[in-house]
């Protein structure tokens, strides 16, 4: 690990695996490590994923980024309440890539991102459930009342299993 | 000259049709890796006088390969309503009549004939070229006025 992101990150007990570092970070401290681990050569942003925790009543966000000049990964998890999910977009730092993994984590988990121009539907357009990669969301209920009717002889099929 | 019925000019032009179907694929799913030999050296469709055409607006033939879902099934609708009659559309894979494998996923549409016109579903996942083409063979069959589509219109 280069010296100075170790500095950056001692205080949050980093675990490194071969050249990938994942580090759980506090919300209010991640928009200043994010500014500054983007200073420090992450430019690209390769994915924001989503997992939801209803146990905890928290959604974490792992943000995967790439330093393409040193070929090493930083995996910064932070953590989000599950009742009111809000954090700062990272569109300043990253530019459209954060801007469009932002999108699919809004949509799918339902997660606001402030400061983000555009959070408008990017898969599910015409999207009327709630955000379907919570684990609340009932998807057998939904799939059944939206897109089968027992009478109908073509459904006949999924009524018998 | 102008005695010919309207069926008889329609029945000349569709014979005309038939050296020539043009195709648009539509395609955003596994079915394509089917129609891929299809198009290139391996099974050759234009040896049949099929090419595929670059704009739904010289196409004759639409292939919608695979699942589609709400956005896709949107373009989908807008590409069909593009086409100049007579058109036909072949439905590849198990995907758009029952789902598919997606059967219970919560963004794939289920039946593809309540969104637009479907003549023919191929089954298959992924159908067979040789199931395209004997597909095709019944496509030419309905453009003689042999067989009836599937299209409720017809």
């Amino acid at each position: 690990m280069v010296t100075e992101i170790s500095k950056l990150l001692e205080p949050f007990a980093p675990r490194e695996e071969g050249n990938a570092v994942w580090v759980r970070e506090p919300l209010e401290e991640a928009p200043r490590i994010w500014q500054e681990l983007r200073e420090l050569g992450y430019d690209y942003l390769a994915a924001i994923s989503g997992v939801d925790w209803p146990n905890r009543g928290v959604i974490e966000l792992v943000y995967h980024l790439w330093s393409l000049q040193e070929k090493s990964f930083v995996h910064l998890k932070v953590e989000v309440p599950r009742d009111q999910p809000r954090l700062p977009s990272a569109c300043h730092i990253w530019g459209g890539s954060a801007a469009v993994n932002e999108r699919e984590v809004h949509e799918m988990f339902g997660v606001e991102f402030q400061d983000n121009p555009d959070l408008s539907p990017l898969f599910l357009e015409d999207w009327e459930g709630p955000p379907p990669f919570r684990k609340d969301f009932d998807w057998r209920a939904y799939v059944r009342e939206k897109y089968y009717c027992e009478d109908r002889e073509e459904d006949r099929g999924y009524y018998k299993g | 000259m102008n005695t010919a019925t309207e069926e008889q000019r329609t029945h000349k032009a569709a014979k005309r049709l038939i050296r020539a179907l043009w195709v648009f694929n539509w395609f955003n799913s596994c079915g394509f890796t089917e129609l891929l030999p299809v198009v290139a050296s391996r099974f050759d469709m234009e040896r049949f006088g099929m090419i595929v055409v670059g704009s739904p607006r010289h196409a004759d033939v639409l292939f919608v390969a695979g699942y589609q879902t709400f956005k896709s099934a949107k373009y989908l609708r807008r590409i069909y309503e593009q086409m100049p009659d007579p058109k036909f559309v072949v439905a590849l894979g198990s995907c758009p009549f029952s789902g598919g494998m997606y059967w219970d996923s919560y963004n794939t549409i289920k039946h593809l004939d309540e969104y637009i016109p479907v003549d023919l579903y191929i089954p298959g996942c992924p159908p067979r070229p040789e199931a395209i083409f004997h597909a095709v063979g019944l496509v030419m069959e309905m453009i003689e006025g042999k067989r009836k589509g599937g299209r409720s219109g017809d």
